[in-house]
């Protein structure tokens, strides 16, 4: 179980209002992102849910109990840090063991839910070893494991990928997912990264300055962005967003088109731009192009291959099924 | 030239002058240790220059090994520096910890806290024997004769008076004596090395990595268990090095010593040498050769220990 339900929570540090007061329900066994640029509150977030810091005011339940008060450890949460924050002294055998330890728990029981915990994380063959011996991976594992063997009701992470290298980033993403479908168990995630937010999670919750902009699936926020932030943060390449007269045509203050959603042609199109750098991936192409008249960079990105050299004038052609239209607030017009 | 001629080249006066530096002295010691050499002597003019015809052979190890105050000596060398390194380090580690959070005067604190380290060996053995241990007219003395007045008031009193007449006169101590002098040592040097401790326990405790802490309270454990399984681990290493650094410092204390008791009955190895030195060369060499012999020992069974720490 892990239902945890946050009500007009608010955090201050002396007079900057870090989080204004916000409600966000995260239900048993959802995988919940927590996604911002820096400095938007979602790691201060984690770490009142956590209890490492304390509320300016309001309430944070966790299955109905209320844990406002409640120290760290009583809250039946388990954290994974950035930093993996495991303890340099002690093996990974000790690291793992000791939330359990630190229950009291008897050695033989320790012993077997430390060695069920290394199976599951391909950890056995390093039990013996210290955190200073192993790669960030691995660390990355134990801290994980640490997190396992008690038995949470939800697990927190606070962008437990983000000192590990890109290729090792996709694995860890995977084996965390996986472990979230095989244990089914609530967990919260914090990135900064909207591609770890868009794979991993039933339920993104996208936060600026301490508010939040939007809560929904990673496919509502892709297909129905509720402002212009979440439009522009959401989806890679970032959409393109512009005011002005094309806008006011579609009825709009502002609008946005995906790179994916635009259609290119050599020879006609509804906007006519300057090709500038053009970055070939193989499977796709991203254009960007200048000089339409619309922002200073319009971003479209292709299927397969394009034969396109810088300068070479190119027409644009939106989907007009795929614009999205904003008001003067930013507010989605629907 | 070849490549590496040039930079052993360059090398050699600064390792000559330290080979001459240390093996100057010792070889001198070594030859007077093994001598009959003496700075005043009526009966025998001739031992008054030292010379390979006075040759002695191991009488003077023997001599010194026979005299009454060697193994006092060494014992009271190896209690005093093992207590002084068991206080500090102990006291180091508690006011560190203490200070380390943050607090109003915090910086005043800190540089009230260091100040000891500052007051010269001597002055402090005078500043405490005199002032704060002194028997009568010291700080001590004061505060006995005050309890002493106290508890003569009290036994005036009507009721109570009878119950307080059973306690006895406070005595106070002296710090003069043979049994206590090396007490008194070890709680001047304790007060004015514990900020060394503190200074270097400190540094490292800014160091600690705070997410280990908030981890461990995550996973439930208390002040104690924290300061049990991260925070002494994690002052491993500086624990070796304050204690390498003041064992190497207090074997050869002698300041402290001359001025509290003048070596009565508390002698350490410094202290016997430069009893010998007075005129008996040769069994002071012999006495320092041994003092070279213990710091040696001492030396390699810290540096066994830091190296343990360091390999962790």
């Amino acid at each position: 179980m892990g239902r945890i339900v946050l009500d007009q929570v608010s955090k201050r540090f002396g007079d900057v209002e870090v989080i204004p007061p916000l409600d966000l329900t995260i239900e048993d066994g959802e995988f919940a992102v927590f996604v911002g640029p820096s400095g938007c509150g979602k790691s201060t977030l984690l770490r009142m849910i956590a209890g490492l810091e304390d509320l300016t005011s309001g309430n944070i339940e966790i299955d109905g109990e209320n844990v406002t008060e409640v120290p760290p450890s009583k809250r039946g949460l388990a954290m994974v840090f950035q930093s993996y924050a495991l303890y340099p002294h002690m093996t990974v055998r000790k690291n793992i063991g000791f939330p359990l330890r630190m229950e009291k728990m008897e050695q033989a029981e320790i012993d077997k839910r430390v060695e069920t915990a290394a199976q599951s994380l391909n950890l056995v063959d390093y039990l013996d070893r210290k955190p200073g011996q192993l790669s960030g991976g691995q660390r990355q594992r134990v801290a994980i494991g640490r997190a396992i063997v008690r038995d949470p009701s939800a697990f927190l992470f606070d962008e437990p990928l983000s000192n590990l290298d890109a290729a090792l980033r996709v694995g860890m993403r995977l084996e965390i997912s996986e472990m979230h479908e095989r244990m089914r168990t609530t967990m919260i995630y914090v990135t900064h990264d909207q591609v770890e937010a868009m794979t991993m999670a039933n339920k993104i919750v996208v936060l600026q300055a301490g508010r939040i902009e939007q809560v929904g699936s990673p496919l509502d926020l892709y297909h129905k962005p509720q402002n212009v932030f979440v439009a522009g943060f959401i989806g890679s390449p970032k959409m393109n967003i512009f005011s002005g007269p094309e806008a006011e045509k579609h009825g709009a203050h502002t609008i946005g088109i995906r790179p994916e959603h635009t259609d290119v042609s050599m020879t006609e199109g509804t906007w006519e731009g300057r090709v500038g750098v053009a970055e070939h991936l193989g499977s796709d192409t991203f254009i960007h192009v200048h000089d339409t008249g619309l922002a200073d960079m319009v971003t479209v990105r292709i299927t397969g291959d394009i034969s396109v050299k810088h300068g070479d004038k190119i027409f644009l052609t939106p989907r007009a099924d795929q614009i999205h239209r904003f008001d003067a607030q930013g507010q989605r017009i629907a | 030239m070849s490549d590496r001629k040039l930079p052993r080249l360059l090398q050699t006066p600064a390792v000559l002058l330290l080979l001459v530096w240390m093996l100057v002295p010792l070889g001198m010691t070594l030859y007077f240790s093994f001598i009959r050499y003496v700075l005043n002597s009526l009966r025998r003019p001739e031992w008054t220059t030292p010379s390979l015809s006075n040759w002695r052979g191991f009488g003077n190890y023997e001599f010194v090994l026979k005299s009454k105050d060697f193994v006092l000596a060494i014992q009271n060398s190896l209690f005093i520096v093992c207590s002084i390194l068991f206080l500090t380090v102990i006291l180091g580690i508690l006011i560190a910890v203490l200070i380390n959070k943050s607090f109003p005067g915090q910086g005043i604190v800190r540089v009230l806290l260091i100040s000891p380290f500052f007051v010269m060996p001597a002055v402090n053995a005078v500043l405490w024997i005199n002032m704060i241990l002194d028997p009568v007219l010291g700080l001590q003395g004061i505060a006995v004769a005050g309890i002493n007045d106290l508890l003569e008031g009290l036994r005036q009193m009507p009721v109570l008076g009878g119950f307080f007449s059973l306690w006895p006169e406070f005595e106070p101590i002296s710090f003069r004596a043979t049994q206590t002098s090396a007490i008194a040592v070890i709680m001047m040097v304790t007060w004015q090395w514990t900020p060394f401790a503190v200074l270097i326990f400190m540094t490292s405790l800014q160091s600690e990595d705070q997410q280990q802490k908030e981890a461990a309270v995550l996973d439930g454990a208390g002040t104690w268990s924290q300061f049990r399984f991260l925070t002494l681990p994690h002052l491993g290493r500086p624990i070796a090095i304050v204690v390498m650094i003041q064992a190497i410092f207090h074997l050869s204390l002698y300041a402290e010593i001359e001025i509290v008791s003048r070596g009565n009955g508390n002698k350490n190895l410094p202290y016997l040498i430069g009893e010998f030195a007075n005129n008996n060369i040769g069994a002071a060499s012999a006495t320092g050769i041994f003092a070279v012999i213990l710091a040696n020992i001492v030396a390699i069974f810290l540096l066994r220990m830091v190296g343990k720490t360091l390999m962790e």
